[in-house]
This record gives C-alpha cells, sequence and structure tokens, in this order.
C-alpha cells in the first residue's frame, strides 16, 4: 500500500507552522542525507541539495531527533498532529 | 512562587498514570499532562503487555486486552530457507495482545475515577529548574510542581530540557508497524518472532494476534538505517509481503523504542525530577520476552510511592530514594537479570551470522550426500568459515543461559 494512503488512515490536525526546523546551511553539506532513509513517515524529501519537510505526514515516533548526524534537524511535538486509532 | 501541583506527572501513557494512581493514592496533590487528545493518541507498542504489573495497580476484568498469548513462534528465514518453532502453553494469561489508543483511555478513566486530574492536550515544550521546584512551559501557560515525574517517552523531553541527557541513535530502536484485518483473523493469540526478514536491517520483525486484526512490523536500529540503502517507510510493507499476510490495513504507525540496556541506563532522577518507563530506557530483551509496558507500570508506581517519601523529607531535590525503591523492585532486578543477554539481543552476530548458520547447519545434517560428518564437526566448518570459533558461539549463547 502506497506510503500517503497508509498515513490517510490516521487522524491529523495539522498546526499552523511546522513543528521541524531544518538547518539548511548544515544541510546543504551532507551529500547522504540519512534522514530521507530513517524517517517512516516520508517527511523528509531530497530537494535540490537540501531537504524539503512535509510536517504533515510525522508519525511522532522521534526519530527525527536523531535521524540527522549533523543536528540540522531540530524536533519538537507539535500541538495537534497524529492520533492513533489503534496504537 | 505558588505550586500548581506538589507532583506533575509528564505524559498520560501508562507509566504517567501508574504514577499518577499510586502517587494519588498517597494522598499526594498530582496532576497529569497528555499531550495527546486522549491517552493512547500518541503511543504505539508493537501489541504486547505481560500483566503482572498492571494486576498490583488495578481490577483488570474488563480491560481492554485483545487475545491472551498462549502460542510463542519463532521463524527464522535465510533465503528461500526457513526454521520455525512454537510453544503452545494454552492455560497460560501471563500475556495479552493489545492495541494502546484502546487501552491507555481505559486506563486513564480508571485513573480520573479515582480522583486523578489529567489535562488533555497539553504539551510541555520546555523545563527549568528554580530552588523551590520546577517550572513546565507548556501550551496552556506555566505550571510548577516540586516534584516532576517524567513519563513522557522514549524522547525522554524533561531530561533533554533540564540538560541531563541527550539522544544518540545506537541507544534507539525505530519501530514500524501495521494493523491489517486479514480474512481470517486466528483463533487463539499468537506472538512470532521474526528473524531474517529485513533485508540485512539490524533489527527483527513481529506480529501479534489481536481481537480481530494482526499487528505486524518491525524493529530496526535507527544507526543501520542510516547506513543501510532500505527506507523506514518500505521496512512493513516489504515484511508483509514476504510473510504473504492479505488484509484490509486499518492503521500505519511508528515509534521509537529504547534500547539502552542494564549497563547503560540513562539518569533515572536528577533533583526534583524521577524518570520512569520508556523515559528511563526500561525495555528487557532477553531473547524470549520483550518488555516494556510493565516495566513503565512498575517504574511508575515506584515512583508515585517515592514522591510522597521524597515529599515528606521535606526536600524535594533530594530524590535519591527513588532510585534506591526502583533498585528493589523488579523492574531494576529484571533489568539486571537481562543484562548480559541483552548484550547478545544488541550483537550484530545474532542479526547477521547465526541465522544463516543455523539454516546451514541444518540444511547439512537433513542432506545426505555420501560422506556423513557429525554435527559438532558440520558446526566447526560453519562457523569457521565465517571466521568465528565454536568458543565464541558457544560464549554468545551462554549469555542467553
Amino acid at each position: 500500500m502506497d506510503l500517503i494512503k497508509r498515513l490517510s488512515l490516521n487522524k491529523y490536525r495539522v498546526d499552523k507552522e511546522s513543528h521541524i526546523r531544518v538547518n539548511l546551511d548544515i544541510c546543504r553539506t551532507c551529500s547522504e542525507k540519512p534522514c530521507i532513509k530513517v524517517c517512516p513517515a516520508g517527511t523528509y524529501e531530497r530537494s535540490g541539495d537540501v531537504i524539503e519537510v512535509h510536517y504533515e505526514r510525522c508519525l511522532e515516533c522521534g526519530a527525527a531527533l536523531v535521524a540527522c548526524p549533523f543536528s540540522a534537524i531540530t524536533f519538537k511535538f507539535p500541538e495537534g498532529g497524529v492520533s492513533f486509532r489503534f496504537g | 512562587m505558588s505550586f500548581d501541583a506538589d507532583v506533575i506527572v509528564v505524559g498520560g501513557g501508562l507509566a504517567g498514570l501508574s504514577a499518577g494512581i499510586t502517587a494519588n493514592r498517597e494522598g499526594v496533590s498530582t496532576l497529569v499532562l497528555e499531550r495527546g487528545e486522549y491517552s493512547g493518541a500518541k503511543n504505539v507498542s508493537g501489541g504486547r503487555i505481560y500483566v503482572h504489573a498492571l494486576r498490583n495497580l488495578v481490577n483488570i476484568d474488563d480491560a481492554p486486552l485483545e487475545k491472551p498469548i498462549v502460542r510463542e513462534t519463532y521463524e527464522i528465514s535465510c533465503g528461500s530457507r526457513k526454521l520455525n518453532f512454537s510453544f503452545y502453553d494454552p492455560e497460560t494469561r501471563n500475556s495479552y495482545s493489545v492495541l494502546r489508543a484502546k487501552f491507555d483511555p481505559w486506563l486513564a478513566k480508571k485513573a480520573e475515577e479515582e480522583g486523578v486530574l489529567i489535562s488533555y492536550e497539553t504539551l510541555v515544550y520546555n523545563a527549568e529548574r528554580d530552588v523551590n521546584g520546577i517550572t513546565l512551559k507548556t501550551n496552556r501557560g506555566d505550571l510548577r510542581a516540586k516534584l516532576v515525574i517524567e513519563a513522557d517517552g522514549v524522547t525522554a523531553g524533561i531530561s533533554r530540557y533540564l540538560g541531563i541527557r541527550s539522544l544518540s541513535p545506537d541507544s534507539l530502536m525505530l519501530g514500524v508497524k501495521e494493523v491489517v484485518k486479514p480474512d481470517n483473523v486466528p483463533e487463539e493469540g499468537e506472538a512470532k518472532v521474526l528473524v531474517g526478514y529485513l533485508n540485512g536491517l539490524l533489527g527483527g520483525g513481529f506480529m501479534y494476534v489481536n481481537q480481530d486484526s494482526l499487528s505486524i512490523g518491525a524493529t530496526v536500529k535507527v544507526n543501520s538505517l542510516q547506513e543501510e540503502k532500505i527506507l523506514a517507510r518500505d521496512v512493513v510493507e516489504d515484511l508483509r509481503a514476504k510473510l504473504k499476510v492479505e488484509g484490509e490495513v486499518l492503521e500505519y504507525s511508528a515509534h521509537l523504542i529504547p534500547y539502552y540496556g542494564f549497563n547503560k541506563l540513562p539518569p533515572l532522577s536528577a533533583p526534583n525530577v524521577l524518570v520512569t518507563g520508556d523515559a528511563a530506557g526500561l525495555l528487557i530483551n532477553d531473547g524470549f520476552v520483550i518488555r516494556g509496558m510493565d516495566l513503565a507500570i512498575g517504574s511508575g508506581m515506584v515512583a508515585g510511592k517515592a514522591s510522597k517519601v521524597i515529599l515528606n523529607q521535606g526536600d524535594p531535590s533530594k530524590t535519591e530514594v527513588y532510585e534506591k525503591m526502583l533498585a528493589e523492585s523488579f523492574v531494576l532486578r529484571d533489568m539486571r537479570t537481562a543484562s548480559r543477554a541483552f548484550q547478545l539481543m544488541n550483537n550484530e552476530r545474532l542479526f547477521k551470522t547465526y541465522p544463516e548458520l543455523l539454516c546451514n547447519v541444518l540444511a547439512r545434517m537433513f542432506t545426505v550426500e555420501g560422506e556423513r560428518k557429525t554435527l559438532m564437526n558440520v558446526m566447526v566448518e560453519e562457523t569457521k568459515s565465517r571466521g568465528l570459533t565454536l568458543t565464541q558461539m558457544i560464549r554468545d549463547l551462554m549469555k542467553v543461559v
């Protein structure tokens, strides 16, 4: 099943502002972009030599706190965000 | 400065609710903060709870547990070869499959019926300590307490805000999971451990049988995801295809899992702070059981009891007694017992070398080709060809024993 379809099974209350910040100056220097591989929600997408953040997809697993070896990602939990029905 | 409560519990999951219930029973003024709309909204577990600690906390007759787990199955896959074995015990009621978005609200209701105050949709985004207590910065304004019980889960926000903790990818696993409704759900509760299904990622798969669904997922070391070419988002779908489990996908979720072990536990307390559950890195994997939820409940209960003792002593910055009480409880005793087995469960050989070695040894033993060798000789040859010695293997095995 396609990722976006899978994510849409969850209930989301999307915050007005992103709860994830990326330091693009650091991001630019990284070629591997391991955050893209680690995030189970596909929140991080390559965009030129940096990443684009789809914060509305976030499953709030917390992996973003350690996904970037260069500490370019600042992650706080959103006020709204995902609500699981099964968990 | 006034206090909003003597004790504020951050997090309304299993550890937080257990702490809230216990502190409240001890007569301590307690407030529980939960960032979700309801307890369990933000929780994901693989799906099995060992209920011994829960029974000591509340009456579980009407608990919305899924199925008692009566069958323990291990499936080890090496390419097209497969080894599986099961242990069946129809009478046991020691553990149940569980879905947290159903279970946690039930426990929260129990807590509220006893008079525990839970503030939902309350997000703590910072914490500051001063001479008398802790101020929590929340989306509902500042809240002050003499003592904070940290039950905010694996990412341990409170500890991080207070500067006593940082997270590292090699002490964390990522769990990814689907809840699937197949055409036929097995009658009896079963737990499966799946080895060798993750394309070389360091980790394992799991499957639990629920009331009308299956929980299927995998736990993978975060540093292994960073290094390999496999995307976390594809792990469960790939696993499900390999297992040939079809049906309606009801949910896709993910969660970090603390993977510290007894010898590398993070700080369990700080001045004015008691750390519980996933935030305290409490997880046991000894090869037979993988436990977190009962440790969360156990540590929450101890923290609730300790909060009363600490407040009575008159100085809420002196929290050592919590660690002492935790060390005397099953929580740290069992963590210690499992510490050697845990080292093996954290060892690359277990995921990469042993499954395939075992399959090869078995394949050779079940094959007749004209020159028969003893099991011992086959094992020596197979370990040697992988740059291992039999002694090393036995030493690894002894860790579990």
